[in-house]
């Protein structure tokens, strides 16, 4: 089995806007239909998700969003921080996906 | 090569101009002078100009200030809506400019109409032409992206959302959303504060005062009969909150379950110290709008009259860009001051604010 085939669990959280009210979504390829799991994996792999620094600097507009999205995989972890203003063409796919999912209630 | 060798002949031929001495400058710092040209009164204006054209060896810094000096101040209001189309391309179509007829669409007469009662704000109450005090056109779009959350202004503009319909409704629904994003625009061509940390929170709690002092004024209320809040109207049927934020009591403007709780603190003890949003700019700014409520409420009448003032003052000609809350207060409480004379009802109100959500 390859690498990139095991599980995954993605996070996004959204913070900052107008609203200043966090997002979160999160994903378990576990748990996904397979098509959406292959999906998943090869936007993944299209990023290259864990060669990508921890911050992606950008400069702060007044009420614009900004992104962390998190990925655990086989007790890997990584994370990378985003702005609105400067989001990766190779993350953009990945992004809009993720960010289509259901919401889940808030309880922090 | 050619371009490093041209860079280092310009560089050159820059050191050859000498070094920045300037009689006027020695007196003043350049943006004391910026200031005088840009506020001062006429008499003021011209003994500046004359030191300037004086002085030779500041030629192109002459120039630049001629030009601000010179340059044409409409002292009018011009306003443009464009539509984005669900799209993220800026500003997109155009749908409607000053005089225009009115639109068949809400959002572009909210967002025309809205940014109008906030022109009129700063210019009949704090004399001030648009957003850069120099008749900058006011743009704004409507309809960006698809199910937006979101409004803001992106240095130049105002940019608004259509909300997703099932936690927000339209970004231009609320008159103060508007005032807010436009003074976010005036911050920037004021004390600039950075957005981030506590000069974060006071940009955004600006934002929040003079886009509700918009919506006070467009109602006509005092400080007792306005609401306060900011975003009424925007939270969709069915979430339960009445806004975004409250002034008057921050914190308990919303409790959802889908958007969580209201976390804007009064009291300066139980600010947010966490990373996100720029260090919570969202949330801190509680702290700094509830004691403008405060001072507001205890001088009474028409918020943007005194307190208002006072606050723009502070916002125009003392903050810096990193300001914090200890400054901002101590800055607004001079201001009061030097204003409605020391110790007068309105700088006691103002000290006794900050005093009462702990920042001094
Ligand atoms: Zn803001």
């Amino acid at each position: 089995m390859k690498i990139e085939g095991k599980a995954m669990q993605v996070t996004v959280k959204r913070t900052g806007g107008f609203t200043g009210i966090p997002l979160t979504k999160t994903v378990d390829s576990a748990t996904l239909p397979q098509q959406e799991a292959i999906l998943l994996h090869q936007m993944m792999a299209a990023a290259d998700f864990f060669k990508l620094p921890s911050t992606i600097p950008f400069t702060p507009q007044p009420d614009r969003f900004q992104y962390q999205i998190t990925v655990e995989q086989e007790g890997k972890q990584h994370g990378v921080m985003f702005g609105e203003t400067a989001v990766p063409a190779s993350l953009k796919p990945l992004l809009n996906w993720l960010m289509a999912q259901p919401a889940q209630p808030i309880n922090d | 090569m050619i371009s490093s060798q041209n860079k280092s002949k310009k560089t050159k031929s820059h050191l050859k101009e000498g070094p920045h001495i300037c009689p006027i400058c020695c007196i003043l710092p350049p943006h004391m002078i910026d200031h005088i040209i840009k506020h001062g009164d006429e008499k003021m204006r011209t003994w500046v100009m004359e030191t300037m054209r004086r002085s030779e060896q500041f030629r192109g810094r002459r120039e630049v200030i001629g030009n601000l000096a010179l340059a044409p101040s409409t002292g009018q209001k011009r306003r443009t809506v464009y539509d984005a189309r669900k799209g993220e391309r800026l500003p997109g179509r155009l749908v409607r400019s000053e005089g225009g007829r009115k639109s068949r669409d809400v959002a572009v007469n909210e967002a025309y109409d809205g940014s109008g009662a906030t022109y009129d704000l700063f210019h009949e109450v704090f004399e001030r032409n648009s957003i850069d005090d120099r008749g900058l056109r006011l743009d704004s779009t409507v309809h960006y992206g698809v199910q937006y959350d979101n409004a803001f202004w992106n240095g130049n503009q105002m940019v608004y959302g259509d909300g997703d319909g099932r936690l927000f409704n339209r970004f231009t629904i609320a008159i103060d959303v508007i005032g807010h994003e436009l003074t976010h625009g005036v911050v920037q061509y004021e004390a600039g504060l950075v957005y981030e940390g506590e000069s974060g929170a006071l940009n955004e709690s600006f934002a929040d005062v003079f886009g509700s002092l918009v919506k006070q004024r467009s109602l006509n209320q005092t400080a007792d009969q306005a609401d306060w809040l900011i975003g009424g109207g925007l939270l969709a049927s069915g979430v339960n909150g009445v806004a975004l934020r409250s002034l008057k009591a921050p914190g308990t403007a919303y409790d959802d379950p889908m958007l969580g709780r209201d976390p804007q603190p009064a009291l300066y003890s139980n600010r947010y110290t966490g990373p996100q949003d720029g260090g919570g700019v969202h949330i801190n700014s509680g702290i700094p709008n509830h004691a403008f409520y405060l001072a507001a409420m205890e001088v009474g009448g028409f918020a943007w009259e005194k307190i208002g003032k006072i606050w723009y003052i502070t916002l125009r000609d003392v903050l810096r860009s990193t300001a914090t809350f200890k400054g901002a207060a101590d800055a607004t409480i001079s201001v009061a001051g030097d204003i409605y004379g020391q110790s007068g009802n309105e700088q006691t109100a103002v000290r006794k604010a900050w005093e009462a959500v702990g920042v001094i």
